[in-house]
Parts: structure tokens; sequence; C-alpha cells
């Protein structure tokens, strides 16, 4: 499982690019599957499980992640860039990133600390000011090496340290991880997988996926963020790794179904399966698009807990890996027969 | 071995100021293959050619920046302190490797969105205020990790286009290189020459391992290969050095001037690529110390223009590293035909 997760953290796959997960996962997909690719480019996914299920089910992870795409090549040869979805000045300065097909090795330059002024010691750069450094000195030796539209991510290697588990992306492949464990062996029910495009830039491919597979219920498969951190207490920690499977009553984008989230809390009993909720009313996911698609769909939501979130450094908690099997597996097995 | 296998193999290894065994080791077995040398009481490595005559002392500091763990806390994060200038502004879900029992992985803590406040917006926090994430428990990380161990960035080297390559510590293992280098270049005639090498601890904290080493020599000449800044964005216009345009010559009160003229001469000479690092005082480089250990030395310093100073991306071009080494050499081929004349 943890090689599922190292393989899918090293894929490049920037919202609207999420070519190179797509066929990764399309290649792992067991006999019993089949699959079709629609316009936005989600990947939908019948399973074919040992008996008929009352209900559909739909399991959805998304593809894409966070992180940057080239704008401009300046005359000097260095790439202006902006972001795409959430990510931080804090994270790139003086960061590795991989640019365009040919994965160029840059650097997002800073003006090293004995050249700033006192009062600039801490101070962030404005945002349009970064730059990535390939080693160019020219535009021209860039031609044909990078160009606007190129997509940028963070050069970052997956690590296992400690209880925990580092990488890039790791929202939301470790979802996509989840839900192709859930199928590594034919499943007691027919099952809908849908691995989505563009959540991260807002939840755009989530909502088309389920119009068209048309659910009876749904289980988003997340990260979430956990402040479980030096300094941070109580209920400010949101969630915390090592705790199990995250299921929130209220998010940003989503509330969930009071029935539902009782529910599971009630098979985490009855399934021995570890779970926890957030608790903040924060952060949101493609639930915020499929629970209002069509004529409605009840949606629940189970979230590795992950700290540095939309960082090159996602670390997650081994343990939670086989909690959040069970517990996927479990509210699937429920709701397909509720 | 070519330049870019050399310096990986340089920069591999972990060296903060003050506990450079690691480092010192491998810089050891390699400056081993050009003369007879050690490790001596302050950490640095010394060697010598043995070679009569008055001696002539090459500089380059061992050690990297980094952080150093001050207490674990109770929930088994790292509490840190900068070891050298470490610089606050890139450390945000930075990965790391602190150097404790065994070699921990590990990531700095970054502020969680709902954490951030207003200041977080336009500010870093201080060193002093993040912590390091080794997922363990309390009783884990006190097992393996204590006050005084060191922690350093994570940045394998890796190739850019061109001569470029990216890393952490290329400040200034790069030096340490050109030294290599040059030695490689003299061939024999290194065994001819009255010729001290220090590959100097603690630079990055003060420079008193390159104090000690000029001391102990007494080398009466003297050059120090250090990283200074490469133009880049946002950098002063008084910074005018630029990646790939070749070895910068000091020039400063503090450095001797007909050595620093000599220097240019044979890079015009020579063809070999420099530039000019004009400063108006001390270096802050190990040549500030070296001049003034014991009875003084005659000093000169050359430089490797570098960007992206004291962060995970520091980015040099290996042609300067090359130009730098060429330099060095045929400013002691000249010696030698001094020597023997």
């Amino acid at each position: 499982m943890l090689d599922r997760i190292k393989d899918l953290s090293a894929l490049d796959g920037i919202s609207g690019r999420e070519d190179a997960v797509r066929s990764y996962l399309i290649s792992s997909l067991p006999d019993f599957c089949t699959y079709s690719v629609d316009a936005l480019g989600n990947l939908l996914v019948q399973v074919k499980g040992q008996t008929k299920a009352k209900n559909r089910v739909m399991l959805a992870a998304h593809m894409d992640e966070v992180g940057l795409i080239v704008t401009y090549i300046t005359d000097d040869g260095l790439i202006r860039f902006t972001n795409v979805g959430g990510v931080e000045t804090a994270v790139l300065l003086g960061r590795r990133v991989r640019v365009g097909e040919q994965g160029l090795i840059g650097v997002i330059g800073v003006v090293p600390i004995h050249l700033r002024r006192d009062e600039d010691e801490l101070k962030f750069p404005e945002k349009d000011s970064l730059y990535i450094d390939v080693g160019a000195d020219s535009a021209e030796e860039l031609n044909g090496l990078v160009a606007p539209g190129d997509a940028v991510v963070f050069d970052s290697e997956p690590y296992a340290f400690g209880h925990c588990y580092k990488g890039k992306a790791l929202d939301d492949r470790a979802g996509c991880a989840i839900l192709l464990e859930l199928i590594r062996e034919q499943p007691a029910y027919d099952l809908t997988l849908a691995f989505t495009v563009q959540e991260e830039v807002g939840l755009r491919g989530a909502g088309c996926a389920a119009f068209t597979l048309d659910p009876d219920y749904a289980i988003v498969v997340e990260t979430t963020t956990a402040a479980d951190i030096a300094g941070a207490e109580g209920e400010k920690k949101v969630c915390q790794l090592g705790r199990g499977a995250v299921v929130p009553f209220m998010d940003r984008a989503t509330v969930y179904s009071p029935k539902l989230f009782h529910r599971v809390q009630e098979l985490a009993g009855e399934k021995g399966f570890l779970m926890q909720t957030k608790t903040m009313v924060a952060g949101g996911n493609d639930a915020g698009i499929i629970h209002k698609t069509a004529g409605g769909v009840p949606t629940v939501t189970v979230s590795f807990a992950c700290r540095y979130l939309h960082s090159p450094c996602c670390v997650i908690h081994q343990d939670d890996i086989e909690q959040m099997r069970k517990a996927v597996e479990a509210i699937a097995g429920e709701l397909a027969n509720a | 071995m070519n330049s870019f296998e050399w310096l990986k193999k340089l920069t591999d290894c972990d060296g903060t100021s003050g506990d450079e065994t690691n480092a010192a080791a491998v810089a050891e077995a390699e400056l081993k293959r050009f003369m007879p040398c050690g490790i001596d009481r302050m950490g640095n490595v010394v060697g010598s050619t043995g070679v009569a005559g008055q001696p002539i002392l090459l500089d380059a500091h061992l050690d990297q920046i980094g952080l150093i763990v001050t207490a674990v806390d109770q929930t088994g994060f790292l509490k840190i302190a900068a070891c050298g200038g470490a610089d606050a502004l890139v450390l945000a879900a930075a990965e790391v490797t602190v150097h404790g029992k065994e070699n921990l992985p590990g990531v700095i803590v970054s502020t969680p969105p709902h954490l951030i406040g207003k200041d977080d917006k336009k500010n870093a926090r201080k060193i002093t205020e993040l912590s390091v994430d080794i997922g363990m428990t309390k009783e884990e990380a006190e097992a393996k990790a204590s006050a005084g161990d060191r922690i350093t960035l994570r940045a394998p080297l890796k190739k850019m286009l061109k001569n470029r390559v990216c890393g952490a510590s290329l400040d200034d293992r790069c030096g340490v290189l050109s030294i290599l280098l040059c030695l490689e270049k003299l061939g024999d005639l290194v065994k001819e020459l009255p010729l001290k090498v220090v590959f100097s601890a603690n630079e990055e904290t003060g420079g008193s391992g390159a104090r000690v080493a000029a001391y102990t020599a007494g080398a009466r000449e003297a050059i120090a290969v250090d990283v200074s800044f490469a133009r880049a964005p946002g950098v002063k216009e008084s910074v005018r050095a630029k990646l790939g345009k070749g070895t910068m010559i000091g020039f400063a009160p503090t450095l001797d001037h007909a050595m620093s003229k000599e220097l240019q001469q044979i890079a015009e000479a020579e063809h070999i690529p420099f530039q000019f690092e004009v400063m108006s005082g001390r270096t802050g480089t190990n040549a500030d110390d070296i001049a003034t250990a014991g009875h003084g030395a005659k000093m000169a310093l050359l430089s490797i223009p570098l960007r992206n100073m004291h962060t995970a991306g520091e980015v040099i071009d290996l042609g300067d590293v090359e130009a730098t080494a060429a330099l060095m050499a045929a400013y002691l081929k000249n010696k030698a035909v001094k020597h023997h004349a």
C-alpha cells in the first residue's frame, strides 16, 4: 500500500493536467472493472462486485494536485509563474521544482538573507516578483524546453519517517490509493469509482462525474488539514494523525447529513475502525459539488488527517492507511445496502 | 570522476558548523590522494606536502549552515535554533535530516491555513518559533534526538541546464572541490610545492577553524575560496557577478593588492574567465581570519558566484568552479617556477 502511495505521489498532475495519474490508474484496474473517461478527463469506473448492490454507491478521489503554471519567460531566461490551487509563498522560496514536459529542475529564487534589509529579514516577497531559475540566461535558451502554460510541480521525494509518510500531492493521491486498494480483490458489492479532475481549482470535475454516474450515495475519499503540531491546542488541532479516518459533520463546502454522520459513528464501533471528526468547520472538497448534483446525493467524506497540506511535504500517519481502508470499505458496504 | 560526481560526493555528507565529522571524513579521503593529511583539534581537515620553503595555504570551508535542536517538546516535535546564518524565509514545510543517534528524516512545520494570522501572511515565523516533525511520540523522539543535534536541509545535488547545479551546502563544498580540482591540475607538481591545504570548520559560526589552521600552518601567503553573491532579481545593484562568467577575484583593503593583481594578470594571460569582487573592508569570509592569524599572511580571495545562498536551492555554475581551480593552479605553477629559480 505504501508503494502505491509512493507511485502516485511521484506522478505529476496539477489541476487540468491529470493525464499521467489517469494513465497509471487505468493500468492498475483489475479485470472486473470497466471504465470510461469523460469530456473533462474524469475517470469513471464500474466495479462488478460479487453480488448486485441495492444502491449505487460512488466513491470519489481527486487526481489533481496543487502546483504552479508558467506564465511568462523573461528575456534573461527566468520563468514567471502563478499558483494552481492554494499555494502559499512560504512553501516556495528557495525550493526545487520540476518544469514542463521534460521535468527541468528549477529553483524558486530568493534574495539571500545577507542582502535583505534588516526590516525584511522575515518578510515574504511579493508573489508576482517570484521566478524559477532552470539555469538559462536568455529566453532563446528555453526555446522548445519551456513555454507559457507548462505545468510546474514540487520536486519532493516521498519517504517514510517515524510513524509517518511524506510526499507531495498526497492530497489526494492517498485517497486514489485507497480506492485502488478497495478493488484489489473483487468487492462484495457493485461499486462505481470517480477519479476526478480539477478539485483544487474549485471542485470543477466531480459534479459532472456524479451527474453521469447518478449515484444514490457518494463517499469522498480525501485528505484534510491536521494541525496537531507543536503549539496548537485543543480544537485548533482540527484532527490528529494516527487517530484514524476523519469524518466531518460540516465543512466550508458541505453540511453533511446528520443521519449518515451518526450512522458512520455507529459503524466504527460495529466494524472496528478508528474514526475521529473535525473539531473546526474548515476546508472543503468534492463533496461540496457532489451532494447537490442533479436530484441531490447524500454524501460522506472520509479523510486522512494530513499535516502541511498544499506544500511539497504532505505528511500522513502510516497507521491511518489501514483505518482508512477499513472505514471506506465498511461505509461503502453499509450504503450499498441501506 | 567528473566535477558533478565529485561535488555530489562532497555534498552528500553532512557537516553543520561545529559538527563537521562526516563531511571531514569524505574531504580527508579526497585530499589524501594528493598529500598527507589529517584532522586537527578544531575539526579542520589539514594537509601538507611537507616540502621545505615558505608555505602557501589554500583554504575552503567545510561546514554548512543548518539548525540545532534546543529541546524535544511534549508532543515529540523538536524545537530549534539557527546554527550559522539559516534563513527563516525558506523553512516552512522544508525537508530536513536530524542528525541524532541516527539520521532521522523530518519536515519543518508550516502554519495551517486556519492558524495563519494577518502577520503570518506577510512574515515568516522566527526560527525559534518553528519546530521539526520527526513523526515520533515524545518518548521515541527523546530516545533518538536531543539538544545539540544538528539538522541539515535535504536537497541532493541535481543538474540544471548547461553547467548549472543546485543543492544544499554548495556554500562552500564547491570551494573544497575547486581546491581538489586545482591539485588534480597541478599533478606531480604538487609534490614539489610547499603547499598546505585546510578544509576548515566553523566558518559559518565565526571562522575559528580557519584562524587556528592558519596559525598552525604558519603560512605567510594564503588563498581562500568561498562562494559569493551572483546577480539575481531583487538583489541590490552593487552585486555585479554573474553565474557562469568566471571566478571572482577579490579586491579589498584587507586583501593583499599585489596578490589580487597577480591573479588578475595570470587570468588575463591564461584566458581564464574572471570577474571582479570589490569590497570596502572585511570580506565576510575566512580570509579575514587567516590574514591576521599568528604573524599574519598575505591574503587573496577567490569566490564562486552563487544564487540563493543559505537555502536548499543554492545554484552555481560548475564552469566557475573549474575557472577558480584553473586560476589557483596557474598561480601556483608560477610560484613553482620562482621556487626553482
